[in-house]
């Protein structure tokens, strides 16, 4: 059997020279001090609202049985300073992050926005928390330097809200994407028209990403077959929704009522596609007289509007059995992402060894410049 | 090279739009229907994708590419459907629809004379069990 053990890993380091020019399309922030950093940028009558209701009690909303077993979500030794949690300080993330890891683009992507604007919140008050939460990253992340990028969130129990969300914000030139928190609507459904034409109208890919409220919370995506009882058996099916989702938007020809639509999906790894992917073809070559306007292939329509991130990245017992993957998945529409300061992150010098090194340079650096939306 | 043989099939009225006839001939397993401008098709009974008796699906038309939520449907009795996994064909063409690289039906040359209908088949192929 050949040693192939030196393909799994590399020492932290090793790869130095190699980790320049990187593209992030996952980092985590957060409120500095939970919604309250958001109420100096709400109208007076809704910050009052949610004091009152003393918002900030209300917790991330993990019931006791998908609570991390380790108590976090959030990395230790992430944390910019004791008792405060990692990717809460945006100089210590540049820093910390950035600069360490050779990253030149780095996608923030506020899952506590996310969270709030799925079903955690009343539909009222997530237009409110989602437009503050916007100009809370607007005003006090980008500024502070060019290689941060940002996918604004939109309140998606109100499409139309948030599609207007998206005018009012998405000419900002570090906007690169819009994260639309997932409800128990899947994407190719009309209700969500409104969001794709404005993302579409302003060249921004939509960035879909789970909020924490999947199985949780009435409203929000629920797991297929019945409720996990554990983080992590919760954890390994959480691509299920991502599953529906792909399958949903291409049936429903959403690529063909949108032609510039750009999806992409973050976080659910990039091994699920597969078999949705041929699965969609095979019925589709039997039954495409049901949805006519699903006119080529489904793998088309996934190559050509569809990016996948890597993280968290599958790591089958032979290392060598992830360039196939790669390449049934499409080498071309996998876009390299760490999901810092997150427990589960990976880092872009131990990633994807064992792929060849144009394949790997193309999704740490390249790829994800034909997804987002880059001012230069 | 094998040899063509021309087999008599009997009176082309046989031949119907919509539905396959089955032909009787040793070694071959061959359907034939009338094309909706008269012209008569012979096909192998055995879909390129898994080997299912092909004449036994559905003669109809389609529901063309079309725009997100319309449906456009033609080319009546010019489309055949497999029985088991439902892939179309092109009765004109044997090509399977829709696909840039396609499957094909094996067609089989007709001809008819005084009201008589022939197919022609190779001489190597009869008797040959499927492949």
């Amino acid at each position: 059997m050949d040693d192939i053990s030196h393909l799994a890993h590399a020492a932290p380091g090793q790869d130095d020279a190699q980790t320049t020019g990187i593209m992030d399309c996952d980092v985590h922030p957060l409120f500095a001090d939970g919604i309250r950093s958001l109420y100096p940028y709400m109208p007076e009558a809704w910050s009052q609202r949610f004091i009152r209701k003393r918002a900030h009690t209300a917790g991330g909303g993990l019931t006791l049985r998908y609570a991390h077993p380790n108590g976090t979500v959030v990395r230790d030794d992430a944390q910019p300073e004791p008792g405060k949690p990692g990717g809460s300080d945006p100089r210590f993330l540049i820093h910390d992050h950035l600069d360490r890891n050779g990253i030149s683009h780095a996608l923030l992507n506020s899952l506590q926005s996310g969270s709030l604007c799925s079903v955690h919140a009343s539909a009222d008050e997530s237009i409110v928390i989602a437009s503050a939460a916007n100009d809370y990253y607007l005003d006090q992340w980008l500024p502070l330097d060019p290689r941060l990028l940002y996918a604004p969130v939109v309140p998606s129990q109100d499409p139309a809200a948030a599609a207007q969300e998206i005018r009012r914000i998405g000419h900002h030139p570090q906007v690169a994407a819009i994260a639309v928190p997932p409800l128990a609507i899947l994407f190719g459904n009309r209700y969500w028209w409104p969001v794709f034409e404005a993302a579409a109208d302003m060249d921004l890919p939509i960035l879909l990403h789970v909020t924490g409220s999947e199985g949780i919370y009435n409203g929000a995506p629920m797991p297929a077959g019945g409720m996990p009882d554990t983080y992590i058996e919760r954890y390994v099916t959480l691509g299920q929704g991502a599953e529906a989702n792909l399958n949903s938007m291409v049936m429903n020809g959403l690529f063909e009522r949108f032609p510039k639509l750009r999806i992409l999906f973050v976080e659910y790894g990039f091994v699920w596609p597969i078999p949705v992917m041929l699965r969609m073809d095979r019925l589709w070559r039997g039954l495409r007289h049901e949805v006519p306007w699903v006119k080529k292939s489904p793998i088309d329509y996934v190559n050509g509007h569809v990016w996948f991130t890597t993280q968290p990245i599958e790591e089958p017992r032979d290392p060598r059995d992830l360039e196939h993957l790669v390449n049934m998945v499409g080498a071309q529409n996998l876009c390299f992402s760490s999901d810092y300061p997150h427990w589960d992150n990976d880092m872009p010098m131990q990633s994807l060894k064992s792929l060849p090194p144009e394949t790997r340079d193309r999704i740490f650096r390249t790829n994800a410049r034909d997804v987002l939306r880059l001012s230069a | 090279m094998a040899e063509k043989q021309e087999i008599p099939i009997g009176p082309a009225t046989r031949f119907q739009p919509g539905r396959f006839t089955m032909l009787e001939i040793p070694g071959h397993d061959i359907g034939v229907i009338r094309l909706k401008d008269g012209t008569l098709r012979a096909i192998r009974n055995q879909c390129p994708h898994k080997g299912a008796p092909i004449c036994r699906g559905i003669v109809s038309g389609t529901w063309l590419p079309s725009a997100p939520g319309a449906l456009t449907y033609d080319r009546e009795a010019e489309v055949l459907a497999c029985p088991w996994h439902g892939w179309e064909y092109d009765l004109e063409t044997g090509a399977e629809l829709f696909r840039p690289v396609p499957t094909r039906l094996r067609l089989y040359p007709v001809s008819v004379r005084d009201g008589e209908a022939y197919v022609t088949v190779r001489m190597a192929e009869i008797g040959q069990a499927s492949p």
